[in-house]
């Protein structure tokens, strides 16, 4: 069995090492053996064919999920043993995850779904006012943060959704299909943005299967085929 | 699809949400036990005696007719005089005197019978086994509030004072007897002292009233040698005796009876629309695969039909186990023989349950089988866009934690799930707030009637206070004036008082009026007063209800009273609460002269001094007073066995209705999961801890309680005093205002806590089950 593994110089902000991950139901692994890194500032692009493990790899990285075997190591902190408790008070301090569909909060103003996750992480009320102010102002929808979701458009939304994802200044940012549900010019504005943070240090991991996507904004691009790493490509 | 098809998706959905099955079968589970019971208390407090009298073949007459006079043969052939429908016996009789550990029992007629079962007088067992050897004995019913079976009586005033054993307790409808042995022990019994005895039994063609029943025994009495005939026992007696507490628990019983159908058809009436309403894109696929209407409809009412069918089955055996031991106490309670779960109350309860279950089901179901398939697929499960989001924004401003803030918004977003669920925890919160209210009640109203409170210790003459039999002779001054010297040399005495026993007339009232006469301070007896004040000087007395219903006086006004030796006027200064038909007066001997005689002693009543245990006491008295004196001290007060078993019957209505009510929070919590699993799985995904899903979770339910505990307590309170004063009303008497002033805010403030305890219980399973759900599986699962 050959073994790929994706290195990067500096530090790691991500570390797999023999990550395999079987759900009840499933005979063939969705993940298998997979090893793998990501240094701090990089911007990491996944790509595959579809039950490739792409989201299987984003929610182990984000703790939303664990392996069956393997270590998952974020942002210097071995994740995968961790207890439910503390891995949700680590994913809200040190992981952004911004969703294909937003998945946004209906219920809750644009200004309240920004404010969410550092509500649940503890952090007091003004400065989470105002970091929510300052990320809403970045993102362009500032104007709209009385508004609710349903009243926005679909590239309005993944603005709300990237600024939640970055209230609480987390190493790690996971994008999953970010662009995937708008047209290509809002898919633009917000690679654009995306490229602006890693700009700015965020590491970042976008999950796609945008190749252009990949290609324009992301350093490495890793290659999920059947669960394996198939392939790991710089480009020029 | 074929119907079979339809059948089997039914089953597989059936399968596929056991939760939400199970708490369909567990709250019909409950509601039909809880209806099963109610409707077999009710037909048992309709008319009690009359039902028990047919059931066990009760006997017109008992008749106890001497040996000496009339044969064996000859009593027997009244069997078949004109006029006698039924006849059994003879049976040997015979009254002795006996004791219990050093205690008088008093007199007990036995009567000699080989088996419980008969033509007439089936008697029926209520604890251990017939009495089939010698020296066993089986008492009947009342005689098991004293002493337990296994229980040895000496037989004194016979040579080797023969020993009997309880073996067990028996109830006859017509009391025609205090106990029962083998007809051989019957003869083992009989010396100088017992006078022997045939008992015999009859039923008649015409025994509706006295008159009849007299013409019927000087029938039977013509048959046989003069004098032979004594002592006849007519049912109509046994009839007035089970009259006393007779449909006194209707109102209570009623009262739980409307909780637990309302709250009943709320929590299935919500379990089913949400269990059909959340299966939407469910029915959408289905009837994009060829499911017709018709058979969605009948899909999802099988689906809901099957765990409530076997919720009813299995309610219908909780609720007969439940009202066995229950009619068991309350027949003891009615004073009747035996009473029995009628069989329309074991098909009226499931019946009438299912019939509910499905017209639940049946709005949402026809809806589901109307929707096309592409709305059913489309209508999902997330509320609807707009509600609650202003409960959002305010809970967002407000520094409460967020989880907490989040759950207090939540309910806001289904309004009218919310409303039944505040609904259903208020009846929840009402059934146990009314259950401590009126518990609470009839323990003043126990204490006030039977004094067990104030009255612990009480002076008797032998004979006085055993289970039945005659007062004996009565003590002489000399014996009297032993007992006020023995009860003041005990350090724990903190009041006595003698109490003389007469009947006085008073124009305007049949009869005689009951008088019990205090001989010193009687202010802390403790009666209850429910208008005027307990009299508080010479030419002052106190009555109860009967006689101002009866008389048709008024507190306040002045009455006659013939005491035998002299009228008096006297004042009626108070109505005390004692539930009588018989019209009694109370007053101080001076008042009523003539009436403190030796003769008229009756008993001593003893307040103790705090810390004092009454046992103890009393057997210090006891010692004191030495084995020849007619009077013993007791401490076995009859605390009111009837309080006793309607306080135990509210307990057990208010745990069922309350565990229903959880049941219903439970499945609200567990249909809100399931419509908000996606947003559950981003709030974990933004790091949502474990904790603040739990917080969250049951936050959901506790604004609906809080609102739930404010209408509950109010209306608990209300459902009390209507409550007690219809049992009041029931048995012909007023209540004390302080048997319904139960609820001091602090009091009614932690009871409403019951509200939140119901909620809490109800929700904490779903929030768990929430709360551990990895936050992956909950972003898959919408």
């Amino acid at each position: 069995m050959i073994q790929h593994s994706v290195r990067a110089a500096g530090g790691d902000v991500i570390r797999l090492d023999g990550v395999t991950k079987t759900y009840p139901a499933g005979a063939v692994p969705a993940l298998a053996d997979v090893s793998m890194t990501v240094a701090a500032g990089e911007v990491v692009a996944v790509m595959g064919p579809s039950g490739s493990g792409k989201s299987t790899l984003l929610n182990l990285l984000a703790g939303l999920d664990r392996p069956t075997q393997g270590t998952v190591t974020v942002a210097g902190r071995r994740i995968d043993a961790l207890g439910e408790g503390t891995l949700a008070r680590f994913r809200a301090r040190h992981v952004g995850i911004i969703f294909q569909f937003f998945n946004l909060l209906d219920d809750l103003t644009v200004e309240d779904n920004v404010l969410l996750p550092a509500q649940l992480a503890g952090a007091s009320r003004r400065r989470a006012r105002t970091r929510a102010r300052e990320l809403l102002q970045r993102t362009g929808i500032e104007e709209h943060r009385n508004d609710y979701p349903a009243r926005l458009s679909g590239g309005q939304r993944q603005r709300v959704a990237i600024a939640r994802a970055l209230v609480n200044s987390p190493e790690l940012l996971l994008a999953d299909e970010p662009t995937g549900a708008l047209d290509t010019a809002t898919g633009q504005e917000i690679g654009r943005l995306l490229r602006e943070l890693n700009a700015g240090g965020q590491t970042l991991v976008l999950v796609t299967h945008d190749a252009a996507l990949a290609e324009r904004y992301a350093a490495r691009t890793v290659y999920l085929v059947d669960g394996r790493v198939a392939a790991a490509e710089v480009p020029a | 699809m074929s119907w079979a098809g339809a059948i089997r998706t039914a089953m597989g959905g059936v399968l596929r949400h056991k939760v939400q099955a199970v708490v369909i079968g567990l709250v019909l589970l409950i509601a039909t036990a809880s209806a099963t019971l109610g409707f077999t208390l009710l037909a048992a407090s309709n008319g009690p005696f009359q039902q028990a009298f047919a059931a066990q073949h009760g006997a017109d007459v008992a008749l106890t007719a001497s040996p000496a006079r009339a044969t064996t043969r000859q009593l027997a052939a009244t069997r078949t005089l004109p006029g006698v429908t039924a006849a059994a016996g003879p049976f040997g009789e015979v009254t002795v005197q006996a004791d219990q550990g050093g205690q008088p029992w008093g007199p007990l007629r036995l009567a000699g019978r080989a088996s419980p079962g008969g033509p007439l007088d089936d008697l029926v067992l209520s604890a251990g086994h017939w009495a089939d050897g010698p020296g066993q004995v089986v008492l009947d019913g009342i005689s098991g509030q004293f002493v337990p079976v296994g229980t040895t009586l000496t037989v004194t005033g016979l040579p080797g004072s023969p020993a009997l054993t309880v073996v067990g307790f028996a109830n006859s409808v017509t009391n025609t007897a205090q106990g029962w042995v083998t007809p051989a022990e019957i003869t083992k019994l009989r010396g100088p002292g017992s006078p022997p005895g045939e008992q015999m039994l009859y039923s008649f063609a015409s025994a509706g009233s006295y008159p009849q029943l007299r013409a019927d025994v000087r029938e039977v009495a013509r048959a046989l040698p003069a004098g032979a005939v004594a002592a006849p026992v007519y049912w109509l007696v046994a009839e007035q005796d089970s009259e006393g507490n007779g449909a006194i628990m209707e109102p209570f019983v009623v009262a739980f009876a409307l909780i637990g159908l309302a709250m009943a058809v709320l929590i299935v009436g919500n379990v089913v629309s949400g269990a059909v309403v959340a299966q939407y894109h469910r029915i959408g696929v289905l009837k994009s695969i060829g499911l017709s209407p018709a058979q969605v409809v009948a899909t999802y009412l099988s689906r809901v039909g099957l765990p409530a069918l076997a919720g009813c089955v299995a309610g219908v055996v909780v609720g007969n186990l439940l009202a066995a031991p229950v009619l068991n106490q309350s027949s003891g309670a009615y004073g009747v023989g035996s009473q029995q779960v009628p069989w329309w109350a074991s098909v009226a309860a499931p019946a009438g349950m299912l019939v509910l279950t499905g017209l639940a089901a049946l709005g949402p179901a026809l809806r589901a089988g109307r929707l096309s398939a592409a709305e059913a697929i489309a209508s999902g499960r997330a509320p609807r866009s707009g509600r609650g989001y202003a409960a959002h924004r305010l809970a967002a401003r407000l520094s409460l934690p967020r989880p907490v803030g989040l759950g207090l918004a939540a309910p806001f977003a289904r309004p009218a799930r919310t409303a039944v669920t505040v609904a259903a925890v208020a009846f929840g919160a009402i059934a146990v707030i009314f259950a401590f209210g009126l518990s609470s009640s009839l323990s003043r109203a126990a204490a006030s009637a039977t004094l067990s409170g104030t009255v612990p210790v009480q002076i008797l003459q032998e004979g006085g206070k055993g289970p039945g039999g005659p007062p004996v002779q009565p003590g002489g001054p000399a014996q009297n004036a032993a007992v006020t010297a023995a009860l003041r040399a005990q350090p724990g005495t903190r009041h006595e008082v003698a109490v003389y026993q007469d009947g006085v007339t008073v124009p305007g009232l049949s009869g005689n009026v009951n008088v019990w006469a205090f001989g010193g301070d009687s202010s802390w007896v403790g009666y209850g007063i429910i208008s005027g004040h307990w009299y508080d000087a010479p030419g002052q007395v106190d009555v109860n209800a009967a006689f101002l219903n009866q008389s048709g006086l008024a507190v306040g006004e002045t009455a006659l009273v013939n005491t035998g030796t002299a009228q008096v006027p006297v004042r009626i200064a108070g109505e005390v609460f004692q539930p009588d038909n018989d019209p009694e007066l109370y007053a101080s001997t001076q008042t009523l002269p003539g009436v403190a005689t030796s003769a008229n002693l009756s008993v001593y009543y003893v307040g103790l001094r705090p810390g004092t245990s009454a046992a103890s006491y009393a057997q210090a008295v006891n010692a004191a007073l030495g084995p020849n004196s007619p009077w013993f001290a007791d401490s076995r007060i009859d605390s009111g066995q009837f309080y006793k078993i309607a306080s135990d019957l509210v307990a057990l209505l208010a745990l069922m209705v309350a565990v229903a009510a959880g049941l219903g929070v439970l499945n609200t919590v567990l249909m809100t999961t399931r419509d908000r699993v996606h947003d559950l799985g981003i709030f974990k995904a933004l790091g949502m801890r474990p904790g603040q899903v739990l917080t969250m979770v049951t936050c959901w339910i506790l604004g609906p309680a809080i609102v739930a505990a404010a209408i509950a307590a109010p209306a608990a309170v209300a459902l009390n005093t209507a409550t007690v004063h219809a049992m009041a009303g029931t048995a012909h008497t007023g209540v004390p205002a302080g048997f319904t002033q139960v609820f001091p805010p602090s009091r009614l403030a932690v009871l409403s806590l019951a509200a939140l305890a119901i909620a809490v219980a109800g929700a904490l399973l779903p929030a768990t089950w929430a709360a551990r759900a990895r936050p992956a599986t909950a972003l898959r699962a919408e």
